[in-house]
């Protein structure tokens, strides 16, 4: 039993909508000060509707506890992934149940895809604005834009080629040509200036 | 504009992680070009946080159990126990975003790139017909990358499993309607046609032919959801 930290019984009274605010702030202090008080409200308010829910799908007593246990250990050591910007706290909480339901079934029904559930739904990933997390808008935009792109000088092309088409890092890209990365770097930025003055004039 | 959707109900029990993987996957690729179906697969998740929140179960009968409390403080103070984890997961990077046939390049969606290192060669076959093959991990489950050129198509058939296509690129047409990228293609045994494709550029699919497993174990809910759910 944990000393000093109660379980509050009464949060589970309080109606879902009123306490997003309330969880948002919990979570966020686990993030900040690793603060226990907080995540054990957070636990007494969610570990049982995650039980509830996890039966649901699981339909196993064992099974449903596991899933309780691995869904708020992630919120307890990665809060810092949450963004109260992006969704609310029992968003969050069912996504990460949700990837955890789909990998468990997963073992369980022994599948050899080489497939989990960060491929899917990225929610404990840190979103990087690298190539490979461009739009399809911004890809179809890269298609439209595909002879401006023919317009560009042939050392600016190669680059941009490289990091928006073949994902490569700027790193990688610099290695290949055998150029300074400073180099990669100013090419890349000079030819998105000038593919925006293009798109500008287009419009 | 994209036609072809999975049904909402498909989309609903993807959000809820119990499709297959590799139905995940096609439905995850659909929706990295279909702007509905992402839009409608957001709503969904929101919907489904929802009931899980507002839904506490029965807690009392839980609770008469003099153990579950103890659980729930057990597991509580494990869990204390554990350090914070600040190694955010990174998604792959410099992974390659496109394939390439004969000097073009196709851009594919976000989710099917993770595939592009166990894409094997592109082989000719009859009709202007490129193929190559997708090595997913599964081996009861036919992957591939399909290329028709200008005039190609594929000779009538039949499907003996269930087949799932997304359009990458391009159009096809098999008699019955025209496909065009974006669109996910559903076709089981009752379906026979003979998909041509009549676009200057071509078209490029991915299919994946998946017999459908007979599960036999407790965990009622992961069944084959491609029985019947599929609309225009």
């Amino acid at each position: 039993m944990l000393v000093g930290i109660p379980l509050e019984q009464s949060n589970s009274v309080v109606k879902p909508k009123d306490c997003a605010g309330e969880m948002s702030g919990y979570i966020v202090s686990v993030a900040e000060s690793r603060c226990k008080r907080s995540f054990a409200r957070i636990f007494s308010y969610f570990a049982p509707r995650l039980r509830s829910y996890a039966l649901k799908q699981m339909g196993n007593e064992a099974l449903a506890m596991e899933l309780v246990q691995d869904t708020m250990s992630n919120v307890w050591q990665k809060a810092h992934l949450f963004n109260a910007e992006k969704g609310s706290p029992s968003t969050w909480i069912f996504t990460i149940a949700r990837n955890i339901r789909f990998d468990m079934l997963r073992k369980l029904q022994n599948r050899k895809e080489d497939v989990c559930s960060d491929d899917l739904w990225p929610v404990l990933c840190e979103q990087t604005a690298d190539a490979n997390e461009t739009s399809l808008d911004e890809q179809i935009t890269l298609e439209q834009i595909g002879f401006m792109f023919e317009a560009l000088p042939v050392k600016q092309k190669a680059v941009i080629e490289a990091i928006y088409i073949d994902g490569k890092s700027q790193q990688e890209v610099a290695d290949e040509l055998s150029i300074p990365l400073g180099t990669v770097k100013s090419r890349t930025r000079l030819a998105l200036q000038r593919l925006k003055v293009m798109l500008q004039d287009h419009d | 504009m994209i036609k072809f959707h999975p049904d909402p109900e498909l989309l609903s029990e993807y959000v809820q992680g119990g499709l297959s993987p590799i139905n995940s996957i096609m439905i995850a690729a659909h929706c990295d070009m279909c702007e509905r179906c992402e839009k409608i697969a957001h709503q969904q998740t929101l919907i489904h946080a929802e009931k899980f929140e507002s839904d506490i179960g029965n807690l009392s009968e839980f609770k008469e159990n003099a153990s579950s409390d103890r659980k729930f403080d057990e597991m509580l103070e494990s869990i204390l126990n554990l350090p914070a984890d600040k190694r955010a997961l990174k998604r792959a990077q410099g992974l390659s975003a496109s394939v390439e046939l004969d000097g073009r390049r196709f851009i594919l969606p976000k989710t099917l790139r993770k595939f592009i290192p166990s894409t094997g060669n592109w082989t000719s076959m009859v009709g202007r017909l490129w193929q190559a093959p997708v090595d997913i991990g599964n081996d009861s489950i036919a992957a591939n990358l399909i290329y028709i050129g200008q005039g190609g198509g594929i000779p009538e058939h039949s499907h003996r499993g269930i087949e799932t296509t997304l359009v990458l690129k391009g159009t096809f047409e098999d008699g019955i309607n025209q496909y065009q990228a974006g669109d996910y293609v559903y076709m089981d045994s009752n379906d026979t046609h003979t998909p041509v494709c009549h676009s200057p550029q071509g078209c490029l699919l991915f299919t994946v032919l998946d017999q459908p497993l007979h599960f036999t174990s407790g965990v009622a809910r992961y069944t084959n959801p491609f029985s019947h759910i599929f609309f225009r």
